[in-house]
């Protein structure tokens, strides 16, 4: 096999498993995790297989042709930003799994759903990370946003997870809509979508493409103004969070930012923006976080904070170089992840998950507890720990670029500085509100399995291992940043750098830090509550319902429900243009072969007859039952034109599709009240209104009835059709000429079609089947992820 | 809606149940020669249900269903999309078509059988399946439906009227009177 389709493979094996997921789990008493964590562990098997035939320094680039006359291929670049974010999807995913065998309650029959969405999901990320071609990216980027909608919704009877998933897609992909044009916009001015060729040199970048896609990436990465998603779609269950909402998904837009670096890094707005936004949201993210008392609140902020962060890391590279960029994100996934697997765990054995109402479980969990201090001691960054190398570092950046920028690394740098006091203080928190102190009197315990206490711990272990020796990541992070499109050499990671201005600053904001901590715990955190004007969430969903509330305004207004309201104007419109149109061309128009002999044929005038008295019956009778029917024998009575004009097929679906008509009005008719209830009447009369409708109505019947000799007049000598019944024998080996064009000359039209009626039925059954719900049900949902805050709501 | 009353019907119903079935089936499998296919078998099949339902009741005939119809409709696009999908296996087009010409097969004699079958298979059980299943939904809403407005209360809350039969039985009524 090529390296394609290995790589394929490895992408879609996740999917491929679902099946076997979903019917493994109608039966009871399999453990699903394990089960799911297969097809992952293969994954990651084959990336690792893969990469390890990769050479640097080159990117290895494997294509097959998917939509040729779209130019779009199914192609896949493998470099070492791919082949990185690859491991730590796989990688992660195996201990999430593991995570949620032992997490979730509940029957494999219920759980099924959320191994199905979390394997569609793998596969969505894997192919994100991996496609070449920029409109690829974006189906994966979108996909992993409905995967992401599915697993926040999981518990889908409750409404916060409702609130959590709807917003969260709603703004991922609206956002997205945003990098669609970018995308469009960067690949046609550049007359390729493939990344390797734009990287190569090839791309027409611009400050207006950039804005578009960091649109995108912000929503996608929860910067600011978007961040309020993810707070919500912590409704999700926690290995959810854990995977999803801080170590892959929320990931995608800094792998997009350090994508297209290379690309835009020299436009004049990408320092601009991006670190602008990033830093702002590493402020605000903290800020949040240092308000919040629900544990999953506040690791959100947290990870929202960290995202900008990221992307405002590679807002300097530009500048100052790349350094250990893998490092960072790497650093970051291994202790948040750990963080929110120690919430799950505090969450399933004490049912708790407010910080006030915790306290003292470091004794009673005492593994759990180390994951927890060598998590937060990373998110602080204490020395030993990922987290200060990764700070030192980006201070190392930060001060470079005073010197290149004063004004703009002077704010970035204080920006960073004051979210990491804010950061060391919420983790500080985070570790002795859950872990230290007493132990609440009313708290209920029950012990964790010790299996799921191992992979936090394994994660954190990673953090400190890694931290205290960054010598072992050297070669792999060189090996990775080596290859492909990241050359800039990043140094040697080491512990120690000597005594400079990074490691002062680093005390600093230890110190600053802890004296924030205790003033704050001893004032008992009385503010730490979210400001109500900071609640961009809810300011979201007051835009939605007002969006909502403006429609319906503006539907009475315009009288939409009232069809005789408008209909005489559409149907005005409609005669004043295109009756126009034809008025004026008509002297070019040639009569030739027009007559009213030829046709004339005794049958098919008793037909037209029998037609025309069948629609005075409409016009004239006065029960709207009784109109309908006389318009289907109208219909009927078509029918026997196409018998004569033999096309049976047409006929027979003429009669069908008739009756079945005939009985969904009068079903539908039967909802309404008659006229006469609702205080309506209609009188044929010769006032002005009802004169206007006869005219618009002959004026409709006239043109319909012009359009159709003309369309017959300019017949083609030559009919395709001749062609078609000639092939259906020959290509298609069948007889009915009707049936082969339908499933197999445009058999892909068919599909089409059939894909369409289907999602059609869908809607209309959905309006249909109004049950449960009612008209504002939805706005009585408690905020997503915070129990409200606040002194007044403490208990 | 309540449902029709009448002996010769409900006697009735079951053959023409079956007989417009074996039509249907029948249109399905000689289409492709001959006229009829999939949208007109699936489309008689859903006739045959609507009568099923107008004579025997809307409920009992939703609960006799042996399959939900939404499921068979969706198993349709399923169908028709894995038939257009599986040349793919053999590297050969999206909806390429195979056929398969055997002779002297017990009962059958001689058969002719192409891929545009499974396909055409698929479309009889989207239209039949959406056909059941949107005039089963129609007729039930008939009873009132939860608005979603006040204001469209006498629009969709229809309780004031009866079905459709029904006026039209006191209509006939006052007319032999």
């Amino acid at each position: 096999m090529t390296a394609l389709n290995w790589l394929l493979l490895a992408i879609l094996l996740p999917t491929l498993a679902v099946p076997a997921v979903l019917l493994a789990g109608a039966r009871e008493r399999i453990s699903l995790g394990w089960l799911t964590a297969a097809p992952m562990g293969a994954s990651c098997f084959l990336l690792v297989g893969i990469s390890s035939t990769l050479e640097p320094p080159h990117a290895q680039v494997v294509s097959q042709p998917w939509i040729p006359s779209l130019g779009i291929n199914l192609t896949f670049l493998m470099d070492g930003l791919s082949m990185f974010f690859g491991w730590v999807i796989c990688g992660v995913g195996l201990l999430v799994c593991w995570y949620a065998a032992l997490y979730l309650k509940g029957s494999s029959r219920e759980n099924r759903r959320f191994y199905a969405g979390l394997l569609f999901f793998v596969t969505s990320m894997l192919g994100t990370v991996f496609s070449d071609n920029l409109l690829v990216l974006f189906v994966f980027w979108e996909l992993t946003g409905v995967a992401s909608f599915l697993l926040i919704g999981f518990w889908h009877e409750d409404p916060e997870a409702q609130r959590g998933a709807r917003q969260s897609l709603v703004v991922t992909a609206s956002t997205g809509l945003c990098l669609l044009v970018g995308i469009i916009l960067l690949g046609q001015g550049s007359g390729t979508y493939s990344l390797s060729e734009l990287l190569a040199g090839r791309a027409r970048p611009n400050g207006g493409i950039l804005a578009l896609m960091a649109i995108g990436i912000f929503g996608k990465s929860a910067q600011f103004p978007f961040h309020f998603w993810l707070p919500g779609a912590m409704a999700a269950p926690t290995p959810v969070s854990a995977y999803l909402h801080s170590a892959t998904m929320v990931k995608l837009g800094v792998f997009l930012t350090a994508r297209i670096f290379p690309i835009f890094g020299d436009t004049v707005l990408w320092l601009e923006l991006l670190g602008g936004v990033g830093f702002l949201t590493m402020v605000v993210g903290a800020f949040l976080a240092f308000r919040s008392n629900d544990l999953k609140a506040l690791l959100a902020h947290a990870t929202i904070s960290q995202l900008g962060f990221l992307i405002g890391l590679y807002a300097m590279s530009a500048s100052v170089g790349m350094q250990a960029e893998f490092y960072h994100t790497l650093s970051h996934v291994f202790y948040k992840a750990a963080l929110f697997m120690v919430v799950g765990i505090v969450q399933h054995s004490t049912g708790l998950r407010d910080l006030r109402q915790l306290g003292g479980l470091g004794r009673l969990m005492p593994l759990t507890a180390l994951a927890g201090f060598l998590g937060a001691a990373a998110w602080a960054g204490l020395p030993l720990t990922t987290g200060f190398i990764s700070k030192e570092s980006a201070l190392t950046d930060l001060l470079e670029l005073v010197k290149l920028h004063p004004l703009l690394g002077a704010t970035f740098l204080a920006a960073t500085l004051l979210a990491a006091t804010l950061n060391t203080a919420v983790a500080a928190r985070f570790f002795t509100g859950i872990f230290l102190g007493r132990r609440p009197a009313n708290l209920t315990f029950h012990r964790p399995a010790r299996s799921l206490e191992i992979p936090p711990a394994l994660l954190a272990a990673g953090t400190l291992v890694f931290g205290t020796f960054p010598g072992l990541l050297n070669r792999p992070l060189d090996w990775l940043s080596g290859l492909g499109t990241h050359d800039k050499s990043a140094g040697p990671l080491a512990l120690w750098h000597g005594w400079n201005g990074e490691l002062l600053l680093s005390a600093l904001v230890l110190a600053v830090g802890a004296l924030l901590y205790l003033t704050s715990e001893h004032a008992g955190w009385k503010r730490a509550h979210i400001p109500d004007w900071l609640r961009f969430d809810e300011h979201f969903d007051r835009g939605l319902d007002g969006l909502t509330h403006y429609a319906r305004r503006l539907t009475h207004a315009l009288q939409a429900d009232w069809p005789p309201a408008y209909l005489p104007l559409l149907i005005t419109f409609l005669l004043a243009s295109a009756g126009g149109i034809f008025l004026s061309v008509l002297d070019d128009v040639s009569w030739e072969g027009f007559s009213w002999r030829t046709h004339w044929n005794v049958w098919r005038g008793a037909m037209a007859g029998f037609t025309v008295a069948a629609m005075f019956g409409v016009i004239f009778l006065r029960r709207w039952s009784a109109q309908l029917i006389a318009l289907s024998v109208a219909g009927f009575f078509l029918t026997l034109f196409f018998a004569m004009y033999h096309a049976p097929d047409l006929a027979m679906t003429q009669i069908l599709v008739e009756s079945a008509s005939v009985v969904m009005i009068l079903l539908l008719l039967a909802r309404f009240p008659s006229s006469s209830q609702l205080g309506l009447r209609f009188e044929f009369g010769w006032e002005s209104r009802h004169f206007l409708r006869l005219l618009l109505s002959v004026g409709v019947g006239l043109f319909m009835g012009s359009l159709v000799l003309f369309a017959d007049l300019h017949r083609n000598s030559e009919p395709a059709g001749r062609e078609m019944l000639r092939l259906s024998k020959v290509a298609a080996h069948g007889d009915n000429g009707v049936n082969t064009i339908l499933v197999d000359f445009r058999g892909f039209d068919t599909l089409g079609e059939i894909t369409v009626l289907f999602i059609a039925a869908l809607g209309g059954l959905g309006l249909m089947m109004r049950y449960k719900r009612g008209p504002r049900r939805s706005n009585e949902a408690l905020p997503p992820g915070f129990l409200l805050g606040g002194e007044e709501e403490a208990p | 809606m309540k449902s029709v009353n009448s002996f010769m019907l409900r006697a009735l119903i079951g053959l023409v149940f079956l007989l417009v079935n074996i039509i249907s089936i029948y249109m399905l499998l000689r289409g492709h020669n001959l006229p009829g296919g999939g949208f007109i078998g699936g489309l008689m099949t859903g006739m045959s249900f609507i009568l099923l339902g107008l004579v025997r009741g809307w409920s009992e005939l939703q609960r006799e269903l042996p399959l939900p119809p939404l499921r068979m409709a969706a198993f349709g696009v399923l169908l028709a999309i894995l038939s257009g999908l599986a040349p793919l296996l053999w590297g050969q087009a999206f909806l390429t078509q195979f056929n398969f010409h055997w002779t002297g097969l017990p009962l059958l004699g001689e058969l002719h059988v192409g891929t545009p079958l499974l396909f055409d298979c698929g479309v009889f059980f989207l239209v039949g399946g959406i056909t059941v299943k949107l005039v089963i939904v129609l007729a039930r809403s008939t009873s009132g439906l939860p608005a979603f407005t006040p204001g469209e209360t006498p629009y969709y809350a229809s309780t004031l009227e009866g079905g459709i039969e029904e006026t039209a039985n006191e209509e006939g009524d006052a007319h032999a009177n």
